[in-house]
């Protein structure tokens, strides 16, 4: 019964960490620790971005296993860093396990920013990053309406449940149209310096970052899928950009 | 160049934010993608090329993420996620679209192995500060002074 119960909040900790941009090796460290801290020396986890699969027995004969499917994942990475300390704290000052979920449904369950917060750290990163690629105020100015739209829309589309490939697609076709429109209005002047600089904000650095280390830590099919997802998304964003020069150049010709 | 490292502060830091990077932690990670973004110019100035110049600026921003993170006991990723993100080649991904667009096959070919040199440059750079941070503390367990 206990045992069952423990490898359940388990998971359940690893499937926050995995849910929120974790790395799969960190999930399933996390696992065995939490296992380990409610005394179960036997406990093992095989992660994968998509699911968990974990087993524990405090017998041979009492062997008990849990698998559970991840199927949204978003970027949170201060849920990440708060169940990392939890479950490193809870090996030095172990607590009961019942506090341990609570706060462990305390920290799931925590805000993450508010969208119009986030929307306009997405508009001024857009124009920052023009700047730094050697833009001037008028090319940030312009940026930043590209930033600010584009992340309006691509966060309204996968808000409806539309699958992150699509997403980066039409991602990278708004802020191409946006950022060709915005010169051609007469706002901006370097059109590829304000392309360049909104599309860094669908850029695929987390998973860039979690390939490198799950496949650092001898995490090989967490590795391969991390680095193919970087790949799809470079793919997608620089065809759905594609499109929109194409039809830009087809139509309206001139030199971009 | 001054401006270029405050651009790349506010916009390392902005994604701290859409990260969800709560608290003084957020700052410490715009640190990171500044001193990346300000090694890289650096490095091009001194007249390396494009795809090494990711070398230096790659492990010198995983050198600070690793010491901050022991410091501010937070997961290493944290940070390393925010400050890589203004070395990921996102201008060589668009120029070479544009290569293919324009049907200049030859040069889309040639900015697209340029553009994967940065990626692997880049990742080679921070698996090699990671490994050795690695191996510092392992050591440093073994023999505790």
């Amino acid at each position: 019964m206990e045992t069952g119960r423990i490898l359940h909040i388990a998971t359940y900790a690893g499937q926050i960490i995995l849910e929120n941009g974790g790395e799969t090796y960190r999930v399933e460290e996390t696992i065995s620790r939490i296992c380990q801290s409610f005394g179960i020396e036997v406990a093992e986890g095989f992660v994968t971005p998509t699911g968990i699969m974990a087993s524990a027995s405090k017998t041979p004969a009492d062997v008990r296993s849990v698998i559970k499917r991840v199927k949204h994942r978003t970027v949170n990475l201060d849920k990440i860093a708060r169940v990392n300390e939890l479950s490193r704290q809870n090996i030095i000052y172990p607590m009961p396990l019942d506090d341990f979920y609570e706060k462990l449904v305390e920290i799931d369950g925590k805000k993450a920013h508010k969208p119009k917060v986030v929307i306009g750290a997405a508009a001024v990163a857009a124009a920052a990053f023009t700047v730094m690629f050697g833009g001037n105020l008028a090319d940030a100015f312009a940026a930043l309406l590209v930033g600010l739209i584009a992340r309006l829309i691509t966060a309204s589309i996968s808000g409806m449940g539309v699958n992150d490939f699509f997403v980066n697609l039409a991602g990278g076709a708004i802020m191409t149209f946006l950022g060709l429109f915005t010169v051609w209005v007469g706002i901006g002047e370097h059109t590829p310096l304000i392309i360049i600089g909104s599309l860094m904000l669908l850029v695929p650095g987390l998973a860039i970052t979690n390939a490198i280390r799950d496949t650092l830590a001898g995490d090989l099919v967490a590795g391969v899928t991390r680095g193919a997802e970087a790949i799809m998304i470079a793919v997608t964003l620089a065809a759905g950009s594609g499109i929109v020069v194409g039809l830009w150049i087809q139509f309206l010709g001139g030199n971009i | 160049m001054l401006i270029n490292a405050i651009a790349s502060y506010i916009a390392t830091l902005c994604f701290a934010v859409i990260f969800n990077i709560r608290g003084k932690n957020k700052y410490w990670a715009a640190g990171g993608g500044m001193i990346a973004w300000v090694t890289y110019q650096l490095a091009l100035s001194v007249g390396i090329s494009q795809v090494y110049s990711l070398l230096p600026a790659s492990v010198l921003f995983s050198a600070y993420s690793e010491i901050v993170a022991r410091r501010l006991r937070t997961p290493v990723t944290t940070l390393i996620i925010c400050a890589l993100i203004p070395l990921v080649p996102g201008a060589g991904m668009y120029n070479t679209m544009f290569a293919v667009v324009r049907g200049n096959t030859s040069e889309a070919i040639e900015l697209g192995l340029k553009t994967l040199g940065q990626a692997g440059t880049l990742a080679a750079g921070v698996a090699f500060v990671s490994t050795i941070a690695n191996i510092t503390t392992r050591i440093r367990r073994r023999f505790p002074l």
